[in-house]
């Protein structure tokens, strides 16, 4: 058993290194290697570049805010859907992965489109036009970005209040606790650990967005570091040791936040999964509580939702855009053309099903492995192992990428992946597997050892106390890694750009190529489309897996 | 008592685990940096080591397949692609994006080069494709004599075989009368209304500012600076620039591409284009085979057919300038119309990137 514990870390240190680890360092080393020669001095020369201090700031800086704008949305999100009737609407669980799924640079767009100087709320009531500039403002790319990340964070939290249970709670309020009290006391120590991991990854993920700093962000001159190594990178002059260089010092700084994040976390790390049975809360809330709840979700539906689709449906049914909202300018016929069986817009969309549903099974299988090695992270290898599989998460997709191209399309490579689907789902593995570590080690965390303890008093060998003990308690955590890889693997699209076979398109690069040619409401109905395809598997998903509830109750 | 021994343990282990880290960082780094440092220096063993790839790689190019690259428009290009399909049964896989993208892409694979055939919408950028040597000459091209002699290579590097001129477009229904030379949109009335494509992203946004200098001089940035004054916003790559000022957000683009104006136009879109008095530039569009094809003879036969009749046709259908000027554009002005600026073409090519720098310093 020991053995097999051993070689199964090592084994795994080995993939994570050659899938992950080796690739950063092609880039690492092309940072510092110009034309042959190691040259410290260039690396140093773009460091004390004196404008890139107000860029990385900047990126800090928007990071900061988001996580502040994502708390402010998800925190009462998760404690509504916990604790009140509105949670027990299950579609709602599906709606608010919406705004997820949604490509960011079309939902940047919706709101553009609704909000521009003639825009769809101008036509609709021009008396808020007076809106229009304080929307585009820095207040308003934090709003678009913490509206788009939000259920990220929702969906960590609420996994971390529904594990608390509401015995404790209960125990507090019996002893007279008042709510603000509970709230301190109770329930924000046990929600530290999935707030601190979910902080983390909203800062790393905002500080590595492209799509929002690229439409909206380019619109109102704010510039951060994605947008400058995306710069470097893809457009002339072309510039590999800048763009390294940057993104290597990206790294350093999510690296130092994740190592802070690790610190804080392992004080509030608590066993919460016991043997004993958890149940919801019986505290009942009054009348109006309840109506102030749903209020809550229907203004987050408005914004999150409501109107970045609106803008998005209208262009996409728009006959001629110049002539914006009239009944006489709308027409379907964008939708039949991009649904009209083999066209390129049909291939697109196959192929972005296609490669997201290999990507993600692998994904999770890959990622399951890893938590499991990791663990708790008690050991040195098994924190190297947990650093590794979040590296993916950390570095901005367009750096990991790059790092992959030279890696797999390098003369010495003997495995011709690259220019071929397996690169792409290679590369989708590789940058999404950090989700399923991330659930999966949060679910098997805060299993109480007593359990596995209890198998084995009562005989059960090892593979039957993983299968009947270890795997029904992690499978939510898998499920919903594999939900989110799927998504986001759907509408990947900086590494979709770059490493893409010729004459391959996912649904993502379809849309972006539209909005290059002209065909931007082409561009929009491909988004809906997509979009709504994600959804319905999304939802036979949770109706298959809801009728297998484990909640260890 | 258990919490404070893993308290205290993590510091002892995650020391370890960054070391680990940096151990592995720099074994990394040893054992990689002869791959990388070869691949980008054409050592001798390399070399030899290449060109036995090359010969393997011959072997399986008959594979009756070509990569081309290309610069939009989409429709234009499927077009061509189908079309030669049609003629010659070569299977072609295309990558289509804007100029930058396709450099990028050939960046990124210039250790194992992928593309047979580009074609990007800058002159200047195949030139210095040219100058790095990564382009096959093929002087003997079917009616490249035919060409526009000052957008095409005499050695045959690159062939220009259409074309776009740079103009003032508008919003009709925001702009009743149209600015009719390049420094009216510093005036007043089109304060915060112009919106000026990326020249980091569009090739052909770089040709005019980098053509304008050529002709006007140092001079030249006084335009730029004045319309940075006036509050223009550079937006992206053509179409980006182009969206906002069909929505109405927006009433003009200074130095858009023209074709992308003219087939809004025709859809019933409410924009017009106008080109300046003083004169525009004209952006060529070159195509040419890269020096690392294994399929020469297929790339050769595209060139071929870029060339012909039939594709000449397809480009003017696409309200692009046709290369060969033995043909005429219909639906769009033809190059005797547009009034032209004097443009040094060697003069922007050496100075794109400074420029580009310069620019986007500018409009920050």
């Amino acid at each position: 058993m020991k053995h097999i514990r051993i070689w199964s870390i090592a084994l795994s240190l080995v993939v994570l290194t050659a899938l992950i680890v080796v690739p950063l360092v092609e880039i690492f080393v092309q940072s510092v290697y110009r034309d042959g020669e190691l040259r410290w001095a260039a690396l140093f020369r773009t460091l004390a570049d004196s404008q890139l201090t107000g860029v990385m700031f900047s990126s800090i800086w928007l990071g900061l805010c988001v996580i502040a704008g994502t708390t402010a949305l998800a925190l009462p999100l998760a404690w509504i859907m916990v604790n009140t009737r509105i949670g027990r609407q299950k579609w709602l669980e599906i709606v608010f992965l919406i705004p997820f799924m949604t490509p960011p640079y079309i939902g940047s767009m919706g709101w553009i489109l609704f909000m521009q100087k003639n825009g769809y709320l101008e036509q609709l009531m021009p008396g808020l036009a007076f809106l229009t500039p304080s929307f585009f403002t820095f207040g308003g790319m934090m709003m678009i970005m913490s509206l788009h990340l939000f259920p990220f964070l929702y969906l960590l939290l609420r996994g971390a209040l529904e594990r608390i249970g509401g015995s404790l709670e209960e125990a507090g309020a019996i002893h007279g606790a008042p709510f603000a009290y509970r709230f301190r006391r109770i329930i924000a120590p046990l929600l530290f650990s999935a707030f601190g991991m979910g902080a983390m990854l909203i800062f790393v993920k905002t500080i590595a967005e492209f799509g929002t700093p690229a439409t909206f962000g380019k619109r109102i001159g704010y510039q951060v570091m994605t947008s400058e190594i995306h710069k470097y990178i893809s457009s002339w002059p072309i510039d590999f040791g800048k763009a390294t260089t940057l993104s290597s010092l990206l790294l350093t700084a999510c690296l130092f936040i994740w190592y802070a994040q690790t610190v804080l976390n392992r004080r509030f790390t608590y066993n919460l999964v016991g043997g004993k049975g958890s149940r919801r809360s019986s505290l009942r809330m009054k009348g109006w509580t309840v109506w102030l709840c749903g209020l809550f979700v229907a203004l987050l539906l408005l914004l999150s939702i409501g109107i970045p689709y609106f803008s998005i449906i209208a262009a996409s049914t728009m006959k001629l855009r110049g002539v914006g909202l009239a009944w006489d300018n709308f027409t379907l016929d964008f939708y039949k053309q991009l649904l009209t069986w083999g066209s390129p817009s049909m291939k697109a969309l196959m192929n972005s099903i296609t490669f997201s549903l290999i990507a993600s099974t692998i994904a999770v299988v890959l990622g399951t492995w890893f938590a499991l090695v990791i663990q708790r992270s008690k050991t040195g290898l098994q924190r190297t192992a947990d650093l590794f599989s979040l590296l993916p998460n950390t570095v901005p997709g367009i750096v990991m990428v790059v790092g992959l191209i030279l890696l797999w399309n390098a003369p010495w490579m003997p495995i011709r992946l690259y220019n071929t689907g397996g690169m792409v789902v290679l590369t989708y593995v590789v940058l999404f597997v950090p989700y399923t570590v991330q659930y999966v080690k949060s679910a098997s965390s805060q299993i109480d050892p007593s359990l596995f303890q209890a198998g084995q008093v009562f005989g059960g060998r090892p593979g039957y106390i993983f299968r009947r003990v270890l795997l029904p308690l992690i499978i939510p955590g898998m499920l919903a890694g594999w939900m989110m890889t799927f998504t986001i693997a759907s509408r990947e699209l900086v590494g979709s750009l770059l490493i893409m076979p010729p004459s391959v398109q996912t649904s993502a690069t379809y849309i972006f190529a539209q909005f290059e040619q002209g065909q931007v409401s082409l561009g929009m109905a491909m988004a809906v489309v997509s979009v709504g395809l994600t959804t319905l598997m999304l939802v036979i998903i949770e109706s298959l897996g809801s009728r297998r509830k484990w909640n260890a109750s | 008592m258990n919490h404070l021994k893993t308290r205290l343990g993590w510091k002892k282990e995650t020391s370890l685990a960054l070391a680990l880290v940096f151990g592995l960082t720099l074994a990394g780094c040893s054992s990689n940096s002869e791959a990388t440092g070869s691949a980008n220096t054409p050592e001798p063993s390399v070399a030899t080591e290449s060109a036995t790839e090359t010969a393997n790689q011959t072997n399986q190019a008959n594979d009756n397949k070509l990569v081309v690259y290309t610069a939009g428009p989409e429709g234009l290009a499927t077009k061509l692609i189908d079309g030669f399909k049609a003629q010659s049964g070569i299977e072609v896989e295309m990558f289509q994006g804007t100029t930058g993208k396709i450099l990028a892409r050939m960046e990124a694979e210039k250790s194992n080069p992928v593309a047979d055939v580009v074609i990007l919408a800058s002159l200047p950028s195949a030139q210095g494709l040219k100058a790095a040597g990564l382009t096959l000459p093929y002087p003997d091209a079917v009616n490249a004599d035919k060409l526009n002699p000052e957008w095409s290579d005499s050695e045959g590097n690159y062939f220009s075989t259409s074309a776009s001129a740079l103009g003032i477009a508008y919003n009709t229904k925001l702009v009743s009368a149209p600015p009719t030379s390049w420094a009216d949109l510093a005036k007043p009335e089109y304060k915060d209304q112009v919106n000026i494509p990326d020249p980091s992203l569009s090739g052909s946004a770089l040709d005019f500012i980098t053509g304008y200098l050529s002709a006007e001089g140092d001079g030249g940035w006084s335009l730029f600076e004045n319309l940075k004054a006036n509050g223009a916003v550079m937006a992206g790559a053509n179409q980006e620039a182009l969206d906002p000022v069909i929505t109405g957000a927006k009433s003009i683009v200074a130095a858009g591409v023209d074709y992308m104006t003219y087939k809004a136009k025709a859809k019933g879109e409410p924009i017009d284009i106008v080109y300046p008095k003083e004169g525009t530039i004209i952006s060529p569009r070159p195509a040419a085979i890269l020096k690392s094809t294994k399929r020469e003879e297929n790339a050769k036969s595209f060139i071929d057919y870029l060339l012909s009749d039939e594709a000449q046709k397809l480009v003017s259908d696409a309200a692009l300038l046709p290369g060969r000027t033995d043909v005429k554009a219909e639906n769009r002005a033809n190059l005797d119309e547009i009034p032209l600026l004097k443009a040094d073409w060697s003069w922007m090519s050496e100075h794109g990137d400074e420029v580009t720098t310069q620019f986007l310093q500018l409009f920050k």
